[in-house]
């Protein structure tokens, strides 16, 4: 079964070689890309609850063609609003490389920015942007939903104009970021999703993919295994 | 060897313009959720720019053959049964498909979804999956019993002759007029098909995380956002076809298809959800008593 799955192979190729056509047509995806962003938001702390009014009636989002959605896989915009205690970072991180690329992390309220008032806390990640990549953060204690939309429509922008490449980030510095969450979270940590193999597939290696903490990794890796079928 | 090249044409052509109407119902659907609730409610193309952002993701994540083909199932099921079903101007081959055929074809998404979902082996997709079956279920009774009424009613099966009858004969002898018991049952097993709200039990957003959609993601996703075009199209048009006398021309045509689709979507917004087994009890009740009332009437 497991190798049946490994057998898909979907092909990318890559930007450059591609005729004058296809880059009019990169043009229109791009366009569709900001205009159209659904958004996972993990609602850890106060920001969340300036998002109702963003999303409802008062400010609607939905005309700027940003709608929730509810699972990692549909979305495209993963929302922290808050402080990222290291627990809930695990499932962050987990819910990030489930996530399809391209994909952009927003950080919320001054806590993901730099810990805010949980600066002193023990069992607070400090900085989002060590531990994953950060296209945009929305600082305020708690911003404002015009705030918020401010932030979104910036992103948009750099979506449409293709500044906002966060995410090839994390597969090109892997070993840095994967070592920031090995000190957290001890080096036996893992998740189910192969970054490095992802990043191989779809030629996304940089010189900093592989290090010492992919190392340990590798060392550490325990094979997934299928979940026994019980009735 | 012209009768076959035109319906040649006519099988792609009328899918492609199911499509761009579907497009449009996606839209007024979700500006009247957005009316409803008192906000302004997407731009224009905002649908045609989810599907083309969705088929555009860089990384796509597979579950296997069996999801890729699940997805094409479902789409293909509809894009067939578009082929069957008459617009002003373009017949297809709905005259040799008939009504039966077309009842089948709209069953195959369902089945194709399963299929699809069964793979992704997450427990929210399989609940999912099952309570899209339990509602198939429930409302392919009083669906079957609103077809065989109609078919029984013109004496034919033939969707074709079918609308001939009722643009002859003029309002009075429309589907609605003539059997107003089948049109209430078929409107009731029309918003089920659908899926809307007080009948939403296989999306269930905030409980089930979405059900069958939940490991969809990329092109995957997108393949559903395309079926649903061909859903609100079809079901819609089938009820056009039915009751309400067909397209004279595409103005009356659209204006109908859209029409029953907005009273529809106008119940949705208002209700919240119901269980599955509430469902199936409805479902069973009313529409099925309905229908067979309304069998009763048209066969004395």
């Amino acid at each position: 079964m497991v190798n049946q799955l490994k057998n898909i192979e979907i092909e990318t190729r890559p930007a450059e070689s591609r005729n004058p056509f296809a880059r009019v047509f990169d043009e229109i995806v791009r366009f569709c890309q900001s205009r159209s962003m659904f958004m996972l938001h993990y609602c850890t702390g106060c920001g969340a609850i300036e998002l109702p009014p963003a999303m409802t009636s008062r400010f609607d989002m939905e005309r700027l063609g940003i709608q929730p959605m509810v699972t990692p896989r549909q979305a495209d915009i993963l929302l922290i609003t808050g402080y990222v205690s290291i627990k809930t970072l695990k499932r962050v991180i987990l819910t990030y490389e489930q996530m399809g690329s391209p994909k952009y992390v927003i950080g919320i309220c001054s806590c993901t920015v730099n810990g805010g008032m949980y600066w002193q806390s023990y069992a607070t990640a400090k900085k989002l942007d060590e531990y994953l990549p950060v296209d945009m953060y929305i600082a305020g204690c708690m911003p404002r939903p015009e705030a918020v939309i401010t932030g979104l429509r910036e992103l948009m922008e750099n979506i449409r104009t293709g500044k906002a490449d966060a995410w090839k980030q994390y597969y090109k510095n892997y070993d840095y970021y994967l070592g920031n969450q090995q000190h957290l979270f001890g080096n036996n940590w893992q998740t189910p999703t192969d970054v490095i193999g992802e990043a191989e597939h779809y030629r996304l290696m940089g010189p900093n993919t592989l290090g010492e903490h992919t190392r340990i990794l590798q060392q550490v890796q325990q094979p997934l295994e299928a979940m026994e079928m019980k009735i | 060897m012209n009768d076959t090249l035109a319906i040649i044409l006519e099988a792609i052509l009328m899918p492609i313009v199911a499509f761009i109407v579907g497009l449009f119902m996606v839209l007024m659907v979700r500006k009247l959720a957005a009316k409803l609730q008192r906000r302004v409610g997407p731009p224009l193309l905002q649908p045609l720019y989810d599907i083309i952002k969705l088929y555009g993701k860089q990384t796509q994540i597979s579950h296997g053959l069996i999801h890729d083909i699940g997805i094409i199932m479902a789409v293909g099921g509809y894009v067939a049964a578009e082929a069957l079903l008459p617009v002003p101007g373009m017949d297809g081959i709905a005259a040799q498909g008939g009504l039966i055929t077309l009842a089948y074809l709209t069953m195959v998404p369902s089945l194709g979804l399963a299929l699809g979902v069964g793979q992704c082996a997450n427990p929210n997709g399989s609940i999912g999956i099952s309570r899209a079956l339990t509602a198939m279920l429930a409302y392919d009774i009083p669906y079957i019993i609103v077809i065989f009424g109609v078919a029984w009613h013109f004496s034919s099966t033939n969707l074709v002759e079918i609308i001939a009858v009722q643009q002859a004969g003029g309002i009075e002898t429309w589907g609605i007029a003539q059997m107003p018991l089948l049109a209430i049952a078929g409107l009731i097993t029309m918003h089920a098909m659908l899926g809307k709200q007080p009948f939403e039990i296989y999306v269930a957003p905030a409980e089930i995380a979405t059900g069958p959609m939940v490991e969809m993601g990329g092109k995957y996703l997108g393949g559903l956002f395309v079926m649903q075009c061909f859903q609100l199209y079809t079901v819609s048009v089938i009820y056009v076809s039915l009751f309400l006398g067909g397209g004279e021309n595409w103005i009356t045509f659209l204006l109908k298809a859209f029409g029953v689709l907005a009273i529809v979507v106008s119940i949705a917004y208002l209700f919240p959800r119901y269980r599955t087994d509430d469902l199936v009890r409805l479902m069973w009740k009313w529409p099925v008593m309905l229908g067979l009332l309304g069998i009763a009437f048209v066969m004395n």
